[in-house]
């Protein structure tokens, strides 16, 4: 019916350019569902829920230079101005921005060193009690801790007693859900964990690093340097922090107002390259398709200029318009079939390598069979213009010479 | 005849022009994609100093304890301690060195004429400058006694020069980084390079720094690293005294140690220390060990060339096989279909060696202008890298070397893939096709 042998017989005649295509096809399958499949992953990545209002957030940092002021009383001042201008929800100086890939971690343990413990890392953000508020995130369990509990470390004296932790690094530390009201170390300090908070991501975001461990501790220490954090109404972001470095600078003028981005901006900032990877990706396999698919345009264009002939030749002996049409279709497909066998082997091999050799995930079987039938149509529509044009080729034709 | 072959490539071209096109754009889309991701990894794995990468060398201890363990595939941390640092800056051996610590400073004038802003300092030996090929446009580094003194002196970029003073050369004057008054003694040529190979481990592609200030002002001014600190036993650190005196790491050094013998000789002296220091009861495993790794073991060792770059070249290479396969079969196509005019050739008397010469230099020209092509496509795609991403801003450009290397790959490969279709066409026995006109 569909003509198979005499097809596959007149391959065998020109079996160089078959296998050409066979190749092509092969390798297209194999580079793209490897691609499509990280590109995937990055897309997980990229838009992993991070328990904040990035929109809604932004950060600066204050570099004071002038030296006849009382940092830890500025600081507060700062705060207080910053939190009353209209449009903010709350604001904080803290040790560490979320998702802008900078921040201080250390190991958590349930015993005091020396001892041996269980001991898991964890990102940690030092701030006063405004620190959840301005986070935005929820309070799964407890309370936040008070103003009184805020240890305001002015002559490396002080250190807190009590800490939040999140559900994760709970989780982690005491699988039996008995966390709230325990104590856990780091180093040889205790803190008594007063309350626990839902998912929100440190500074990194990347899964494997300290995963979404968290722990906030109310600890002030005004340095020169120092880094705030700002939630606002909806949609009034742009409105505040515009008015900040007027603000900072009418407060006490002798600083400098540095980095003033929204939470979003500096998440875009520490997630570029992975973005800029996916895209490459995307470009990649969109290209790659395109010039196979043209490929085989190109070659069955040229295939039927060939035959040209034989084509006239066959419609004068009574072939069908569809009998040409079907003819091209069917042989491109057993290139495509066959190509396809070599290119899933070809997938599966490359998947294989990259997770040997890169931090790759191992590749799913539903991304390399997609793409072959994805491939597969692409061909079946590249084939269809030229076939279409071989059937209109006149029966006369036959009867001339060259 | 090589120009009579390039006018019959044109009239071939021609005379087929959707196909060729084709060809010339799945060689140019090839060489483009291809490029775009080879240029990136190549500048990333450029040697950034090449007169003397292999004298420069970063200096590693195992400080940690036999419990405690690095990430790195050695076991031994990246930087050094604030005590090791010193020590070695001021032994008394023959070979240049620089301990190095980035810092972070609000920059002003103590006057309204400019705006204050902040920037990046590096603290350094005086020998830094001679050692990383550092010229001086005016002045010179800070003196020996400067240093010994930890006087509040600084040697800075041109750009930074014209940025405060207004000047190239801002020797002399003075300027604020925070609260401390210092005294510029030398402007160097700004510091290009691509790889910040000195201090990978903040920001291998980050901007080297503008400002340079002897290391001695650490101590006395209590200049705090902007970089990362580790610590790898349990210490309480109180204050920047104790931050000193701790096995915190966040250091860099190097040394320049121009043959074997000085390295052997270094390394001796590196195991000598630590023994030292053992009686002291610092570096405690059983078996003391030191890193000295030149510029490119220590970019390897970094692995500053990230995976996702890796991954890109080889499915770009891959990308362009697909583009190769893809011209071979157009060209068998084209060639064959041209068989009777060939063999018309062939029998007026030209010899094989000719017909394959031809249709060489027919898809040498094809490789030529896919080469173009590519160029334009590797530029494009280059812009694309450098504006969603400022950190590659310096790395997603083609150097010389690159816009050579892109038709030379295009003309290589589609020679390459025009070998077969080319001595297809050549084998061809005249007299078949003679018969059948």
């Amino acid at each position: 019916m569909l003509e198979i042998k005499p097809i596959f017989n007149a391959l065998l005649r020109s079996k160089v350019g078959a296998v050409l295509l066979l190749i092509q096809i092969a390798i297209t399958t194999a580079i793209v569902s490897n691609a499509a499949f990280i590109i995937k992953d990055r897309l997980d990545y990229l838009n992993q829920p991070t328990g904040y209002q990035e929109e809604n957030m932004f950060k600066f940092n204050v570099m004071t230079f002038g030296t006849d002021v009382d940092l830890a009383q500025q600081a507060e001042l700062d705060e207080a101005s910053i939190r009353a201008l209209p449009g903010v929800i709350d604001a904080v100086t803290i040790n560490a921005i979320p998702l802008s890939g900078g921040g201080s971690s250390t190991s958590y343990r349930l015993k005091p060193a020396p001892e041996k413990a269980k001991s898991v890392n964890a990102s940690y953000f030092t701030a006063d009690e405004h620190a959840l508020n301005t986070f935005g995130v929820e309070l799964v369990e407890g309370r936040n801790f008070t103003e009184s509990e805020v240890a305001h470390d002015l002559d490396n004296t002080q250190s807190a007693n009590v800490a939040l932790a999140t559900k994760a690094l709970m989780d982690e530390l005491f699988p039996n859900g008995d966390g709230l009201g325990q104590v856990i170390y780091s180093g040889t300090k205790p803190y008594k964990v007063i309350g626990i908070v839902g998912m929100m991501k440190g500074p990194w975001m990347k899964l494997e690093e300290r995963k979404d461990r968290s722990v906030i501790i109310p600890y002030v220490r005004i340095e020169k340097f120092n880094k705030f954090l700002v939630r606002t109404e909806p949609g009034r972001r742009a409105e505040v922090m515009q008015q900040i470095e007027s603000l900072i600078h009418k407060n006490y003028s002798k600083r400098v107002v540095q980095d003033l981005a929204g939470l979003d901006k500096k998440k875009a900032d520490y997630v570029a390259e992975d973005r800029l990877m996916m895209r490459m990706l995307v470009i990649l396999i969109s290209v790659l398709v395109l010039v196979t698919a043209l490929g085989i345009f190109g070659l069955t264009l040229f295939n039927i200029n060939k035959r040209t002939k034989q084509i006239g030749t066959r419609r004068a002996l009574g072939a069908r318009k569809s009998a040409i049409i079907s003819y091209f279709v069917v042989e491109n497909s057993l290139i495509c079939i066959a190509g396809l066998v070599l290119g899933v082997c070809g997938a599966v091999l490359l998947g294989q390598q990259l997770m040997a050799n890169y931090s790759v995930p191992a590749l799913s079987n539903w991304y390399v069979a997609f793409t072959a039938i994805a491939v597969f149509v692409m061909s079946l529509l590249a084939v269809i213009g030229p076939a279409r044009r071989a059937a209109n080729i006149d029966p006369s034709i036959a009867t001339r010479t060259i | 005849m090589f120009s009579h072959y390039i006018d019959l490539s044109w009239r071939s071209f021609k005379r087929t022009p959707l196909v060729s096109l084709l060809m010339v754009i799945a060689i140019g889309v090839g060489i483009g994609i291809t490029m775009t991701s080879l240029s990136v990894y190549h500048m990333m794995s450029m040697d950034p100093i090449p007169e003397k990468s292999d004298k420069l060398h970063a200096v590693q201890l195992q400080i940690m304890d036999e419990e405690s363990s690095w990430w790195t595939p050695d076991d031994l941390p990246y930087q050094l301690t604030y005590q090791d640092a010193e020590s070695l800056q001021n032994a008394d051996l023959p070979y240049k060195r620089t301990a190095l610590m980035k810092s972070g400073f609000s920059v002003h004038l103590d006057s309204d004429k400019l705006q204050p802003f902040m920037a990046i300092g590096r603290l350094a030996s005086r020998q830094a400058f001679e050692m990383f090929n550092l010229s001086f446009k005016h002045g010179a580094p800070w003196s020996a006694e400067q240093e010994e003194s930890a006087t509040p002196v600084a040697v800075i970029s041109q750009s930074m020069s014209k940025k405060l003073f207004g000047t190239d050369n801002g020797v002399g004057k003075n300027f604020y980084l925070d609260d401390l008054n210092v005294q510029v003694t030398g402007v160097i040529a700004d510091w290009q390079i691509n790889i910040k190979y000195y201090d990978l481990n903040n920001g291998a592609f980050n901007e080297p720094e503008q400002i340079f200030l002897p290391f001695s002002l650490i101590k006395a001014y209590e200049i705090d690293t902007w970089g990362n600190t580790n610590g790898w036993k349990n210490e309480d650190l109180r204050n920047f005294t104790n931050k000193m005196q701790s096995e915190h790491v966040w250091l860099q050094f190097w040394i320049e140690l121009n043959s074997e013998e000085d390295k052997k000789a270094f390394g001796d002296y590196l195991m000598n220390y630590m023994h030292e220091q053992k009686k002291l009861g610092r570096f405690e495993r059983a078996k003391l060990e030191y890193g000295l790794k030149d510029v490119n073991e220590w970019i390897t060792y970094f692995e500053v060339v990230n995976e996702d770059n890796k991954i890109l070249v080889a499915l770009s290479f891959m990308f362009l096989a697909v583009c190769l396969a893809n011209i071979l079969g157009l060209l068998l196509a084209k060639f064959l279909r041209r068989a009777p005019e060939v063999g018309v050739r062939r029998a007026l008397g030209a010899s094989k060696t000719q017909v394959f010469y031809q249709h060489i230099v027919e898809v040498a020209m094809l490789g030529l202008m896919g080469g173009l092509i590519g160029i334009l496509v590797a530029q494009l795609g280059l812009w694309g890298i450098r504006h969603s991403y400022d950190y590659y801003s310096n790395l997603a450009n083609m150097d010389l070397s690159m816009l050579f290397a892109a038709p030379v790959i295009a003309i290589t490969a589609c020679i390459v893939a025009g070998m077969y279709p080319a001595w297809l066409v050549c084998k061809t026995t005249p007299s078949i096709y003679l018969k059948s006109q």
